[in-house]
């Protein structure tokens, strides 16, 4: 049996500034808008890269707009691949390994209102796995073309 | 920071509709309370209910989230019920996962919302 090597899609930085997240959903969006995604999950994919790349402006890179966010798309198999990396080469307190939001504890003041966004990710895509080399911090989002793994809940 | 996010307010009887439009994120903390503010102090009666109506709104992000978490917090400690309209399919199921919908009454939209909020027995 052959095995395909993983495609390079695209690839792409951005400037660590707030907002520029949109950016970067806007592109992955177009790259990957022919790959048999479902709107459901192509606008689940959106959300999770939006997440991730600001996790990676604020978080990883510190809001300075001179290091920038790296942004691959990949196509492996029947999975769409999206690595977002920061250079702040360590794990994200706040985010990779925050207690799970809580909304009755929110509600009742005992949690921040904040704190939704590795959260969302996790929801979002099929996969997520995060890397990290004491330089470089990696956050790899996995969704199949195929569909199915995460069901269609509406 | 300058917010995409756009504000209306109107009062209807025993309701506060605040009409969003833009982008719900972090920079429109100070649209989304100044419009509580208005929204529930506007006209003479007392306004038990806020509609938050999202139709024209086109992005929604995790610090969007909490700002409505916010919104729902303040207003659940005034005693006021929350409900939402015009959530699209993908931010209706980020209200499912987050559980806000456990919390704001979702409805298609605008209309229906306060159709059934001016007349709850239709």
């Amino acid at each position: 049996m052959t095995q395909v090597a993983p495609r390079s899609l695209d690839t792409f930085t951005l400037a660590s500034e707030p907002g520029n997240e949109r950016l970067a959903l806007a592109r992955v969006a177009g790259t990957v808008k022919d790959l048999g995604l479902s709107d459901a999950r192509l606008e689940r994919l959106k959300t999770a890269v939006a997440e991730a790349t600001m996790n990676a402006i604020e978080h990883g890179n510190g809001n300075r707009p001179e290091i920038p966010v790296e942004v691959e798309v990949t196509q492996d198999g029947d999975e769409i691949v999206v690595a977002i990396t920061d250079q702040g080469g360590r794990i994200h307190p706040d985010t990779d390994e925050h207690e799970a939001p809580d909304l009755v504890r929110k509600l009742d003041g005992d949690q921040s209102p904040r704190g939704w966004g590795l959260f969302l990710i996790r929801n979002m895509v099929d996969a997520m796995d995060v890397t990290t080399d004491g330089q470089r911090h990696t956050i790899w989002l996995t969704m199949r073309t195929g569909g199915a793994a995460h069901d269609e809940r509406m | 920071m300058t917010s995409a996010c756009e504000a209306t307010t109107r009062a209807l009887p025993g309701a506060a509709v605040i009409e969003l439009s833009g982008e719900v994120d972090g920079s429109a903390a100070a649209v989304l309370t100044d419009a509580y503010e208005r929204a529930v102090t506007a006209g003479p009666e007392s306004h038990d209910t806020v509609v938050l109506d999202f139709a024209a709104v086109d992005y929604i992000n995790s610090t969007g989230i909490a700002l409505i978490v916010s919104v729902l917090a303040r207003a659940r400690a005034e005693r006021r019920k929350v409900v939402a309209s015009g959530l699209s399919p993908h931010y209706r199921e980020i209200f499912d996962i987050t559980r806000l919908s456990d919390f704001i009454e979702l409805f298609p939209d605008l209309d229906r919302a306060v159709s059934q909020l001016t007349h709850p027995a239709a």
